[in-house]
């Protein structure tokens, strides 16, 4: 076990992780931010989708002592404020979400495109998506979600 | 305290936030593996590398003397321990005897029947401790001959699944075979198609995840992710011996069910055993390759489906021949999806007389197959529009004209159709005809046409059709309770999975309560409050539904009771608006809440018992095009419209997202989704998201969806009709209609028809060449 220092949601985490530990595990077990899942074990899911220095990142392809130095921002992260993210409230806007497993790594991939692309079209949404499955929407709320998003991220 | 609440925005028919949303976007929800009990130990299933062997010899010891490894239970172990296999009963043989299946168990005893059957679980401190002690578990197996084909199961010689030789579990017959032999005999037409509807996986993203303890009281309690809590309670007291009020049965947020969450799993029974036997709390995570091992798989049937019409292209007799593999044991749902709940709906919306149907359930060693989205009518449904559509190519007949040509009338209602299914309300010609306007249907000619200037094929598909909703299950019972610091919860048996059912009560309620939505609870998924048959099969909101309006009106009776004791007025001059009680003509008033905190219990609780008088019988019109690109055989869904009569809409957001999600699913079919077990080793070749395929977001969007909620439901005061399966139904037929249509335009005709799912672009690029593959039934 390795004693290391991880910067999450903004704060300082200090957590006991073997050298092999995945950072979605370290997320999720030993601080808790059970926002991050976990749906597959060949990284196709997507649904532990999380920001690492803005860039979404799938944290079960990740090791933790990989994100020593590093922002690491899960979906317990977005709200400022008590205020959410566009993005979230846009997929509450636009029933962008129904089971809700998938619903976070969605998000994260979303806040993820908007960052680097605010003026997403379609295709590009669908493409920066492409790593995220949802078996409940059929993806038709979801692409509305970020669109919608990106409009509310050009109000403010 | 006592002013009168604003709540009309929040009422049914209007478009609200669901309840639950900012928890879930939040990273709040707490799915089965989010809740962690204190001293959780983790269990690890071995699982059969073989598709049937003889279990030989265990070797245990190694994994036991490894650190941290508190237990390790074989198939033996259980049956010592007195752990009874899962039961299944009620269907019948070809003979007259009882179904066949081998017993399935929690763990494999003495044989194992599919890939990835669970043999031996391990329990350890750690994952890690968990899975190192699972591998250096000792098993002998002698392979033993296997088959996955159904049709070469029924064989003679072929390995044997149970005690029956010819692997048939169970068998149906349904309708009158003299009388469609003789429509047959006197048709102007009859057309026949071979079809197989492929085995699919249900792959809700959040995966099995079961945690088992004894709780503080002594019960065992188990905290898993199901759409039927009480159902896993009644598997568990059945299979571990334990009386039902001696388990509790826990569920939280469900990540996804579509049917695959029903039942009990030998999993679940393994983890409970564990929890017992060890005294400490037991936790099992299923892996991705797990579930697609282990659940449950959908469809997985062959058919062969004939039409006989007169010369008017009157349908007059139906015929079907369908070979379903069940896999390797059978489930109670299993076969009734393939034997009786699909034929309910054969006939569909038409109006046919004569049906002579056999349904064949066949035991081979694949997983077994249970509930998957639309259980049965999805079957149903493909085989009847399939042959719609090859009817009116060999009638040269508009296929929307010789839909319209058969459909039951408005005032055939209430109508038995005759398998003996009685369907209570419909106006599908009605449907039929805003389906057509919304997909331009009369200007498909000229897209074609310029579709074929850019070197695409288009084609164009339809489904008008109607689904069984209520899994047979009429009754529900709804507890509310007004509490002193202003809730309204809601208890129920039935359960959320992320269809949104919670918000729906809760609009329902507040047409009731007339109280803001936030003043609204629904508790759900504690088999200590609620117990009842739970959420599948559309049923929910008609069923469920009706409770919550019962019960809810029944509340505010027993308060104003309360209220005229309190107000010292009689009852008769009590009037109730918006969260408060007011004598008429008076302004002495009480508030419904504050009421609640003068009572003795500190609160109004009321419940009530109601059942439906049938099951719903949800109805639509699909239409699709397709753009075939006829080098690579790509499909590119070039439009979809549909319209559903559901009945009362509660939330329109909501049904618009299961229509359009569920359509999304019937596409995957379709197009991509597939279940392959190799057939000489029986190893199943999909069990990852690599290799099985499922729709991604660069798929379809451009859904124009629409309702008709001018048709009540006559089966429950709602006049809702369930809408959960509906769009899954019909996509898959509409889209292969269009797909045929596509390769029949390029010159294949009615060969065409000979496709078979899923449509992959290499399969539809052989087509385009006559390449059709083997033929169904050799």
């Amino acid at each position: 076990m390795t004693r290391m220092k991880l910067n999450v949601n903004g704060k300082s985490a200090e957590v006991e992780a073997g050298p092999q530990a995945l950072l979605v595990d370290v997320l999720r077990e030993a601080l808790g931010l059970t926002g991050t899942h976990v749906g597959c074990d060949t990284s196709q899911c997507g649904a532990c989708t999380v920001l690492v220095d803005g860039e979404a990142v799938k944290s079960c392809t990740m090791l933790a002592v990989q994100a020593r130095g590093r922002a690491v921002t899960t979906v317990e992260g977005l709200a400022k404020d008590g205020r959410m993210h566009a993005v979230q409230q846009a997929f509450m806007d636009c029933h962008g979400l129904q089971c809700g497993f998938c619903t976070p790594g969605m998000i994260m991939s979303a806040v993820s495109l908007l960052g680097r692309n605010p003026r997403p079209s379609e295709a590009e949404i669908a493409a920066a998506l492409e790593g995220n499955l949802c078996r409940c929407t059929g993806y038709v709320n979801i692409v509305a979600a970020v669109k919608r998003a990106a409009g509310l991220a050009g109000q403010r | 305290m006592s002013a009168p609440f604003e709540a009309g925005r929040f009422g049914s028919g209007q478009a609200v936030q669901r309840i639950d949303d900012p928890g879930l976007v939040s990273g709040k929800g707490r799915y089965s593996d989010d809740v962690v009990p204190e001293g959780q130990s983790y269990l690890v299933f071995v699982r059969s590398p073989h598709a049937h062997a003889r279990l030989g010899a265990i070797d245990t010891a190694a994994a036991r003397a490894m650190p941290g490894v508190l237990g390790v239970f074989t198939g033996a172990d259980l049956v010592q321990a007195g752990v009874k296999p899962i039961p299944v009963e009620g269907f019948k043989r070809p003979d007259g005897s009882p179904l066949a299946t081998a017993p399935r168990r929690a763990l494999a005893h003495e044989l194992v029947r599919f890939v990835g059957e669970a043999v031996v679980a391990v329990v350890a401190q750690t994952r890690e401790g968990a899975r190192a002690a699972a591998e250096a578990v000792m098993v002998d197996y002698e392979e033993l001959p296997s088959v996955t084909d159904p049709l070469e199961a029924m064989k003679p010689g072929a390995p044997a699944l149970s005690a029956a030789p010819d692997n048939i579990s169970a068998f149906m017959a349904h309708g009158n075979a003299a009388a469609a032999g003789q429509a047959f005999a006197r048709a102007a037409h009859t057309v026949s198609l071979d079809i197989v509807n492929q085995r699919v996986a249900a792959c809700p993203m959040e995966p099995r995840s079961t945690v088992a303890y004894i709780d503080t009281d002594g019960r065992l309690t188990m905290r898993l992710s199901s759409q039927m809590p009480t159902g896993v309670r009644t598997g568990l007291s059945t299979s571990l011996g334990i009386a039902p009020e001696q388990l509790r049965v826990l569920v939280g947020d469900v990540g996804g069910g579509f049917g695959m969450k029903t039942g009990i799993y030998p999993e679940d029974i393994a983890v409970g055993h564990a929890a017992r036997a060890l005294k400490r709390p037991v936790r099992w995570q299923a892996e991705r390759s797990e579930e697609f091992l282990s659940t449950v798989h959908g469809r997985d049937v062959v058919s062969r489906a004939e039409l006989a019409l007169d010369a008017q292209g009157k349908v007059l007799a139906l015929r079907v021949r369908s070979v379903a593999n069940i896999g390797a044991y059978a489930t109670g749902a299993g076969i009734a999806i393939q034997v009786m709940i699909g034929p309910w709906v054969s006939t569909s919306i038409y109006d046919i007389a004569a049906v002579d149907l056999q349904f064949t359930a066949v035991l081979t060693n694949r997983a077994p197959t249970g509930p998957y989205r639309g259980a049965g009518r999805p079957e149903a449904i493909y085989l009847i529009e399939r042959l719609m559509d090859a009817a009116a190519r060999e009638m040269k007949l508009d296929p929307a004209e010789l839909r319209r040509r058969n459909m039951i009338a408005p005032s055939q209602m209430p109508y038995k159709n005759a398998v003996g299914q009685t369907y209570d309300s419909g106006h599908f010609e009605k449907i039929l005809d805003q389906g057509l306007a919304l997909a331009d249907w009369n200007g498909f000619e000229k897209r074609r046409a310029e579709s074929r200037k850019r070197g695409r094929l288009r084609g164009r598909g339809i489904a008008t059709f109607l689904e069984w909703t209520s899994g047979n299950a009429f009754d529900e019972r709804v507890v509310v309770d007004v509490t002193a610091d202003g809730f309204i919860e809601i208890v129920s048996a039935t359960q959320a999975m992320g269809q949104g059912i919670q918000t729906s009560y809760a609009q329902l309620a507040v047409d009731v309560f007339g109280v803001p939505i936030d003043r609204i609870r629904i508790l759900q998924g504690d088999t200590d409050r609620a117990n009842g048959f739970g959420s599948a099969g559309s049923r929910s909101l008609f069923t469920g539904g009706t409770a919550v309006h019962a019960a809810s009106e029944r509340t505010i009776d027993q308060a104003k009771a309360l209220a005229a004791e309190s107000l010292e007025a009689p009852a008769r001059d009590i009037e109730y608006r918006a969260g408060r009680f007011v004598v008429a003509g008076t302004d002495l008033a009480v508030g419904l809440f504050e009421l609640a905190a003068g009572q003795p219990e500190k609160r109004i609780r009321a419940e009530a018992k109601t059942t439906v008088s049938g099951p719903s019988w949800p109805n639509a019109c699909h239409v699709c095009e397709v753009e075939v690109d006829p080098d690579t055989g790509e499909v590119e869904i070039a439009a979809y419209a549909s319209v559903s009569d559901i009945g009362r809409i509660v939330s329109p957001t909501i049904v618009r997202g299961q229509v359009d999600g569920g359509a999304v699913q019937g596409i995957g079919q379709a197009l991509l989704e597939q279940v392959i077990y190799d057939g000489d080793s029986g190893q199943l070749l999909t069990a990852s998201f690599l290799d099985y395929a499922l729709p991604h977001a660069d798929g379809f969007r451009a859904f124009k969806t629409e309702f008709d909620t001018s048709i009540p439901c006559k089966t429950n005061p709602l006049g809702a009709k369930g809408v959960g399966e509906l769009g899954t139904i019909g996509a898959t037929p509409t889209v292969i209609n269009a797909i045929v249509d596509a390769i029949a335009s390029s010159g294949q005709g009615r060969a065409a028809e000979k496709i078979q799912m899923p449509a992959t672009s290499e399969r539809v690029w052989r087509a385009l060449k006559g390449d059709f593959g083997r033929p169904v039934f050799g």
